[in-house]
């Protein structure tokens, strides 16, 4: 107790001392301390609050072969060029679309990212996801049915990503090259992603415990899998990179990055 | 012929190809090149064979790494086409000079290619002829030494083509007049004539790269316009001029050259043999030390003494230091160049990366691999494939040489231990169940690295998960395997179909999975007996039950303690499957269990070393003696324990 007193003697004393010093100095200059004091955090602040709403980043994602890099040109450039071939690192490029190049005013340009494919380069993809504003999955529509099964693999990693799972990041399932007359429709190509991942679920959930790469469980437990169920909203679209018939997918770019 | 010639972004686009060959190619050589080789950090590799359907094609490429520009040339594989490296180092001269990252289109680049196409095709037509044509001979091994170099030997290469050049100017002033009044095929004899006097001025000039460009525009001239006579005779003189000019230069080297082209006359059949003698000679004469530079770089060092070096050189390190690359690359640096020029150089950046500035690092990241278990040969083309990754880019400021390609190298090791295919063995199992068929895992592998222990581990795994597991007891060869596995069955209350010894292994696993397609398993694990990758029946015999039985999984188990023999067991275990397989469509392993992995401590190479000769990724880590030590492979921890 007397230890107590003492302490509270002493810091009394202290609150003394500092209140005569702040009284010496005049209080022009104390006003002008605490506002700049507030000023900074305020900027500081502003700054943090613009920078989270500023995202302007759009991931492409998906299988190999499925035509992302061609859907990259075609949103910046318009055009596929003269063809491509199998991606070995990330294209990603700042600009404004390609359609909108002819509007008039002031509108805000979108980073894009182009993330390979392979299955040896999907690390990648976690440099660029906790800054996207929204992932869009490319699916080929036509060679679907052989490759249904790493696309959900590929698909069911995405959605249970950390990131994506906490920042509700967007997820566009966009079918490709339905220019042909043999592709399969995003209805069908959605029920047997569906399908896959339920099938996943129970297999994924199974898997040892050393294996730490999927922290979230997909969907609700005991009920066939649907992307309903998922915590970020999950739509489909339709698309062809070759003709450039994109502009679903513009809707969505716009929809999560405003101009 | 050339069938295409491509240029691409890393990032995947074409912006260059060649419309002229045009020829359509046959399935999809370009994307399997990237996907099975580039990617799997195999680009140190000299060229890629493909194979479709009614075509095979080699290809062959080239990084242009600052830029990030790739340059692949596609050919026939049957025409062993001499001068694709050639055009394809010219092509990625010429267009480098032209890219423009905001640019596309390259439709100029056509004229230049045609250009560089008929160059390099008349160079390989020389090389050819050398062998019929023993005047052209002489005037044609110069020729040869001219363009072996490549920049960063193109001073030595000046000094070796301008002494010769500059003795054997009468000679080859003989030859142009003689070929010019003779026949029309001859002409590019004259154009080596010139050639020869293109790359004299220039490695005068002490720049034995620009000589290639200078070449070309001769060669052009000549090749373009028609013959004519007067201009001939003016180069000769012109030639005659200079050589004298060079002739003052290398004085010294010319007693030696005499000798050096009397052999030359004598046995012309062992001619590149004696352009090397050549090489060394001219060296000898030009300067010694830089001999021994390019006698390292040429041929690689005797083992003998790249270990000697080797182990002096971390010795050192470690007495004074004892740190990592970093300051070893550093302290070289440091001798040569001075404190103050190798601080200044980190914080402005360094232009261009060399090989040569690359190289302690890369050595000593080799060292710190192979103590690490990795094998020697796999550590080596590592760091080739990330030495081709880096050359020519450009370092940042603020950052070492040791740490970029540390860096680099992280990232290669990632990529390799990520898995290609998909490892999750629970969804085809499922998948087989839907089908109303076992699920057949076949697990091979050498003596004693545990396939039985594992076996019942994975057993135990499948059953913790509902799956319903069948053993079948194949290894009918070693006395007391078959109890052993009837021990696990009975621990694990799973089911055994067994047949004795000295039964045929393919008969008994066939038996074994019609009897769980009977009873209703969902999975057959086959025990194997354990073999030696060199014993030929035995090998013969594994191969015929993987055709008989058609396996969903072939698990390949070897132990992690195995260092430069990982590398011998699994390539010959796929070689003798590929080869000793009566079906034209081979089983290979398509998955590893790595054994005996909590005996190593930080010595995890032998993951690596499996991954990369086989490509098949690690499914399973065997890391106890329980029915529990079953893992997955971590990739980062293994890649931080790698580079540690």
């Amino acid at each position: 107790m007397q230890e107590l007193d003492q302490w509270k003697e002493h810091i009394s004393h202290l609150l003394n001392v500092a209140n005569d010093y702040i009284r010496e100095i005049p209080s022009d200059q104390l006003y002008a301390a605490a506002a700049i004091a507030v000023f900074t955090t305020l900027i500081l602040l502003l700054l943090r609050f613009f920078k989270r709403a500023k995202s302007n980043t759009i991931v492409l994602t998906g299988l190999s072969g499925s035509g992302k890099t061609v859907i990259f040109y075609q949103l910046k450039d318009g055009s596929t060029h003269q063809g491509t071939v199998t991606s070995m690192e990330p294209n990603e490029d700042t600009f404004i679309l390609h359609s909108e190049t002819l509007k008039k005013g002031k509108i805000k340009p979108v980073h894009i990212v182009d993330v390979p494919g392979h299955s040896r380069l999907r690390p990648k993809l976690d440099e660029y996801l906790p800054q996207a504003a929204g992932t869009v999955f490319v699916v080929d529509a036509l060679d679907f049915l052989p490759n249904c099964r790493p696309a959900s693999e590929y698909l069911y990693d995405l959605l249970t990503k950390g990131s994506v799972v906490r920042k509700k990041i967007p997820l566009l399932i966009l079918c490709n090259k339905t220019d042909k007359v043999t592709a399969h429709t995003k209805e069908f190509i959605c029920r047997q992603l569906e399908k896959e991942i339920d099938k996943l679920r129970a297999s994924r959930s199974a898997v040892s415990d050393a294996d730490v790469t999927n922290e979230f469980t997909l969907g609700v437990p005991g009920e066939p899998f649907s992307f309903k169920q998922c915590s970020n909203t999950v739509t489909t679209a339709d698309a062809s990179g070759l003709t450039g018939e994109i502009s679903q997918l513009e809707e969505f770019i716009r929809q999560h990055v405003k101009p | 012929m050339l069938e295409q010639l491509l240029i691409f972004t890393r990032g995947g686009l074409i912006l260059w190809s060649c419309k002229e060959l045009g020829n359509a190619l046959k399935g999809s050589p370009i994307d399997t090149l990237i996907r099975s080789c580039l990617l799997e950090e195999r680009s140190g590799a000299a060229s890629y064979n493909y194979d479709a359907p009614g075509a095979s094609y080699s290809l062959k490429w080239i990084f242009h790494n600052d830029l990030g520009l790739v340059f692949v040339a596609v050919y026939q594989r049957i025409l062993h086409l001499l001068y694709v490296d050639d055009l394809l180092a010219a092509v990625k001269r010429e267009f480098s000079q032209v890219y423009d990252p905001t640019r596309t289109v390259y439709r100029d680049f056509d004229e230049v290619f045609k250009q560089l196409k008929i160059e390099a095709e008349a160079r390989a037509e020389e090389l050819k002829k050398s062998y019929s044509n023993p005047v052209v001979v002489n005037g044609n091994r110069k020729n040869q030494v001219t363009w072996k170099g490549d920049g960063s030997e193109g001073k030595r290469n000046g000094t070796g083509g301008g002494g010769g050049g500059g003795l054997k100017n009468d000679g080859d002033g003989k030859n142009g007049v003689k070929s010019e009044s003779d026949r029309d095929g001859d002409r590019f004899v004259v154009a080596n004539g010139n050639n020869n006097y293109g790359s004299n001025l220039k490695s005068n000039g002490g720049n034995g790269n620009g000589n290639v460009s200078v070449n070309g525009k001769d060669n052009d001239s000549l090749n373009n316009g028609a013959f004519d006579v007067n201009r001939l005779q003016k180069k000769v003189r012109n030639k005659g001029g200079n050589g004298k000019k060079t002739d003052t230069g290398v004085t010294k080297a010319e007693p030696k050259k005499l000798v050096k082209k009397n052999r030359v006359w004598d046995d012309k059949p062992k001619e590149t043999k004696l352009d090397f003698t050549d090489h060394v000679d001219v060296d000898r004469d030009a300067d010694v030390d830089r001999k021994v530079d390019y006698l390292a770089k040429e041929q690689g060092e005797s083992m003998m003494d790249k270990d000697e070096v080797f182990s002096s050189d971390s010795e050192d390190e470690e007495e004074e230091e004892g740190d990592d690359a970093g300051k070893n690359s550093n302290k070289v640096d440091a001798k040569k160049k001075g404190w103050f020029s190798s601080m200044f150089q980190s914080i402005a950046g360094k232009a261009n990366l060399e090989k040569s500035d690359l190289e302690p690092a890369l050595k000593a990241l080799k060292d710190r691999l192979m103590t690490k278990n990795v094998a020697e040969e796999i550590a080596e083309k590592l760091c080739e494939s990330v030495a081709a990754s880096l050359e020519g880019k450009k370092l940042a400021s603020f950052t070492r040489i040791s740490s970029t390609v540390h860096t680099a190298m992280e990232e290669a090791l990632v990529r390799i231990l990520t898995p290609r295919r998909s490892i999750d063995i629970l969804r085809d199992v499922h998948a087989a169940k839907e089908q109303r068929k076992p699920y057949v895992v076949v697990f091979v592998g050498v003596n004693g690295v545990g396939k039985s222990t594992n076996l019942a581990k994975v057993a135990y795994w499948l059953q913790q998960h509902n799956v319903n597991v069948m053993m079948a007891a194949c290894d009918t060869f070693r006395s007391g395997a078959v109890e052993q596995l009837r021990t696990h069955a009975r621990r694990l209350q799973i089911p055994i179909f067994e047949k004795g010894y000295e039964k045929d292994p393919a008969v008994v696993a066939k038996e074994a999975i019609q009897e769980a397609s009977r009873n209703g398993s969902d999975v057959v694990l086959v025990d194997t007996a354990g073999r030696m990758q060199d014993n030929e029946p035995l090998m013969r015999a594994l191969s015929k039950l993987i055709y008989l039985n058609n396996p969903d999984l072939v698990l390949f188990v070897g132990e992690a303690l195995v260092g430069n023999d990982a590398v011998d067991q699994l390539s010959k275990f796929n070689q003798k499957l590929a080869d000793l397989a009566t079906s034209p469509t081979p089983r290979l392993i398509d998955g590893i269990l790595l054994t005996k992995f909590d005996t190593i401590d930080d010595k995890v190479g032998a993951a690596l070393s499996m991954v990369y000769i086989s490509g098949a990724p690690v499914m399973f880590v065997g890391c106890g003696q329980s029915y529990t030590d079953l893992k997955k492979l971590n990739v980062k921890s293994i890649v931080k324990t790698l580079l540690k």
